[in-house]
Order: structure tokens, then C-alpha cells, then sequence
């Protein structure tokens, strides 16, 4: 037996022994539901809106982004979305309207950080209901950021608010109203965007919060639209018939995501690119 | 989904045999004494957390292996409290040649498989039991993980004492797995994990 051992050289050993080394790092996981990441894989938000203000807009020029959601374990088709949103001329960056994950694994908001990190444009996220699932929470804001957000874009605001109520048990905390209504009472800006996992007409969302949410956003006069995610697939009206527009994005499996322009006041186009 | 993993799998357990083909050129003494049916283990990593200890009990001519692990993750990785994390885990050792006439024995491949449970009430049995879901709202139990391993052992047991074994074994889970089957991007490296340890026998 030990000349059986002899025949095999240290020197083919190396190369495995390398390999390992080098991804030694994801290799230990000491849970499946370790919330942490790579320093280069943290604060995300911040990261890619460090970079958008690398890129300004100078008010009054015309606004384009692309608008889609729900990546969840679609990874093969989050390649081929990179690819076709790398191919958008004149887009300023990407939202992604929530459940980045299927399982709330840090492991897997990573997958697709992998994929979307080669986005010629930076890319947003709102929270989703998948994302919260286990320890997803605390993945979510060591791996993205915070839950409730906004960051001023030319002369927009895009508000994103976590409304995945059901993940909190309707306890009446989300979507916080509180921020709701002082984001949208920010008159310093022309136009407001504002941007949730679950629609309020959902029946996910906190039903006592759907109509003072709604009623949050019909009262603000300088909001163009509302987009929500949650549904895979793409819907555009007045929900509720007041005036208030929402815009559902198609998941990534779908092969679907829309461009969204807006200019003006409140005046916006859609395409719809399949992919 | 591509298999290049098992290459580093096979590198592993060589490095390890001929590791213990040289450890102990020609020794007269044999280690074929019979081994004590329990061993305590201490683990470390290989996703049920960042140390378990536990132990087993040896079946089926000392090939099989059923254990019971408690692991423990500290608050630094869950970002919250501590959590346990409570492993029944199988290990089965298809093949373990003595090596020369020396007391190192191998295990080149083991194979395996785990169920466990992570405490802490942000993790639900199944959905029903947890929240304001309907049934079936979502259909994984996120305290629950299913796992499968194969591994490599090397074991040292003198004339007087009982076998002491040093193991690695590469590891994934039942919700990595689906990832990776329903994804051609992600490779088997991506859902994998190293796990390792000691186990004593008495």
C-alpha cells in the first residue's frame, strides 16, 4: 500500500492546496445564518450611493433608471440582466424592489451582489419579506444597509420604505409612518419616488397601515410614482384610483425590467425591455 | 452545476494518507484492538457552529457513526444573541485500511449526513407556527437545516489506548443545495463548507 502512496508527488498537491487557501474564507461557515460579510461585500446602500454621487445630476436634466425586483435564487437569470442593463444607454442606476435573497442567508444577498457588482451603473435596494426570514434582517442591514432610507438624486427623492409587515406580525411598525410622512413632507425637492417591497393593496402588508399609507402618499403633491416589487410581475395604475400611480416591477425570472425616465414635474415614460 | 470541487476533496484526503504513510515508517506494533463503542468530538465550523462538542456511539463494526453535537455561535456572527445550534449527525466510514503495519488507520472518504436545529426566536419551525402566515407561506423551516458531508479521517490508536481521530469533511445544507441545483452559475464551491474535528474514543 505505502508504494501506492509513493506514486503520488507533493507537487500535485499544490494546486489543490491553493485552491483551498484561497477560498478558505468562504469555505468556513460557521453557521448558514451568519449575518456578516467580507468588508468589501458591507455597507452596500452606502457604497453605491458613494458612487452615484460620483456621477451628479444636474437638476433639471432628464432623470433614467431602470426599475426591477425579486432576484431570489435567480442567479443564472441575474447574468443575463446585468447584460441587458449594461446595453440601457443613459441610465443612472438600478432599483431593485426587495427579497434580494430566498432564504435570508447573508450567503446568498453575496450571490447577487456578485452578479449586480458588474452593473456599469450602481444599484439600490429596498428590504423584502424573503429577506427578513431567520436572521435575513440583520444580514440585510450588515450586507446593504438600513431598512428605511432615501438619498436626494438631481432634484428627486427616493424615499424606501420597508412595508413587509407580515414579517413583523402586523405589530403596526411597518412601514414606519413616522418616516412615511416627514420624507414626503420634505418640500426641498421637485419631485418625490418612492420605492417598497409590498404594495399596500397587498395582503402582506399591515392592513391597518394601507389606507394611511396610501393616504400619506395622495397628500403629496410631488410624488411622480410608487414602485413595489413582491408580485413578480409587472403591473402599472391607480391602485386605489386617487391620482397615485403604482408601478410593480417583474422579477428577475421573468426576463423583465422597465426604464423608467422622468422629467418635469411629474412627467415619466416606461419601457418595457425583455431580456 | 460544475464539479470541480471533488478534485480538492481527493487533494485533501491524499495529503492526509500520505501525511500518514510517513508519520510512522515500519512499526511493529498493530492497532487492531477493539475500539470502544462511545467517543466524545469536539467540531469545529462546517455550519453548526463556531465549536460543538458532543458525542457517539460506534455501530455496525464501528462503521457507522451517529453522534449528537451542540454547537455554539456567538454573538459576533449572529448579530444578535448567542445561538445554539443542536446537531444529530451520521458518519459512515465505507473503507478504513491500517496503514503499513503502523497504529495510524484512514478513513480516505467518509460520507454523512445531519439534521439540526438553531435556537433563537427569529428562526421558525415551520411558518405555521410562527407569525401571521397561512400554511405553506413559505415552505423551508428556517430553525431546521438538512445537511449532507463527505469527508476524510485519519486515526492514531496505540496498543493501550483507545483511537484518537482527526477528521475534515466539506458539507452543505438542504437550502444551499437548491440554490445550486436550480442555478448553473453557481458552482460547488459556492455551497460548500469545511468542517473538521477530533474524536476520542473511550
Amino acid at each position: 500500500m505505502r508504494s501506492f502512496f509513493r506514486t503520488f508527488s507533493g507537487r500535485s498537491l499544490l494546486p489543490v492546496a491553493a485552491a483551498l487557501l484561497l477560498s478558505g474564507c468562504d469555505l468556513l461557515e460557521f453557521s448558514p445564518n451568519d449575518h456578516r460579510a467580507p468588508d468589501s461585500e458591507r455597507d452596500l446602500t452606502a457604497k453605491n450611493l458613494a458612487l452615484l454621487a460620483q456621477r451628479p445630476l444636474p437638476a433639471g436634466d432628464t432623470l433614467r433608471f431602470v426599475f426591477t425586483g425579486d432576484s431570489q435564487r435567480f442567479y443564472d437569470d441575474a447574468e443575463d440582466l446585468v447584460r441587458s442593463v449594461n446595453q440601457q444607454p443613459g441610465i443612472q442606476f438600478m432599483l431593485v424592489a426587495g427579497d434580494i435573497s430566498d432564504f435570508g442567508f447573508a450567503r446568498e444577498m453575496r450571490w447577487i451582489n456578485h452578479d449586480l457588482r458588474k452593473l456599469k451603473v450602481p444599484y439600490l435596494t429596498v428590504v423584502g419579506n424573503h429577506d427578513l426570514v431567520g436572521n435575513g434582517r440583520k444580514a440585510y442591514e450588515a450586507i446593504f444597509g438600513p431598512r428605511n432610507y432615501s438619498f436626494v438624486y438631481g432634484d428627486t427623492k427616493f424615499i424606501f420604505v420597508d412595508t413587509n409587515g407580515r414579517e413583523y406580525n402586523f405589530d403596526g411598525t411597518a412601514p414606519d409612518m413616522t418616516f412615511v410622512k416627514r420624507e414626503l413632507a420634505d418640500n426641498s425637492v421637485r419631485r418625490h419616488v418612492i420605492i417598497s417591497h409590498v404594495p399596500p393593496q397587498d395582503e402582506d402588508f399591515d392592513p391597518a397601515l394601507s389606507e394611511p399609507y396610501a393616504a400619506a402618499l395622495r397628500e403629496d403633491p410631488r410624488l411622480v410614482f410608487e414602485l413595489n416589487g413582491h408580485r413578480h410581475a409587472f403591473s402599472i395604475g391607480e391602485v386605489f384610483g386617487d391620482g397615485v400611480t403604482y408601478i410593480n416591477s417583474s422579477s428577475f425570472e421573468s426576463r423583465q425590467y422597465v426604464v423608467l425616465t422622468v422629467w418635469g414635474d411629474k412627467q415619466f415614460c416606461l419601457k418595457q425591455v425583455t431580456f | 452545476m460544475g464539479w470541480r470541487g471533488k478534485s480538492w476533496l481527493l487533494g485533501l484526503l491524499l495529503e492526509l494518507l500520505v501525511v500518514g504513510a510517513h508519520a510512522q515508517p515500519a512499526r511493529a506494533q498493530t492497532a487492531t484492538q477493539a475500539a470502544g463503542p462511545f467517543f466524545l468530538t469536539l467540531h469545529l465550523a462546517g455550519g453548526t457552529g463556531v465549536v460543538a462538542l458532543g458525542g457517539g456511539y460506534r455501530l455496525a463494526q464501528q462503521r457507522l457513526e451517529p453522534e449528537l453535537l451542540l454547537g455554539y455561535v456567538p454573538r459576533r456572527i449572529s448579530g444578535s444573541k448567542p445561538l445554539a445550534i443542536i446537531t444529530l449527525k451520521a458518519t459512515y466510514l465505507p473503507w478504513t485500511p491500517e496503514l503499513g503495519r503502523s497504529s495510524w488507520q484512514a478513513s480516505p472518504v467518509t460520507l454523512g449526513a445531519m439534521v439540526n436545529y438553531t435556537t433563537g426566536q427569529q428562526f421558525f419551525l415551520t411558518n405555521n407556527s410562527a407569525g401571521n402566515y397561512r400554511p405553506g407561506y413559505y415552505w423551508w423551516s428556517s430553525a431546521v437545516r438538512l445537511g449532507l458531508l463527505a469527508g476524510t479521517r485519519l486515526s492514531y490508536a496505540g496498543p493501550c489506548r483507545q483511537p484518537t481521530a482527526a477528521y475534515a469533511e466539506l458539507s452543505t445544507n438542504d437550502l444551499h443545495l437548491v440554490s445550486a441545483l436550480t442555478n448553473h452559475s453557481l458552482r460547488l464551491v459556492d455551497i460548500l463548507t469545511l468542517g473538521g474535528g477530533f474524536k476520542q474514543g473511550f
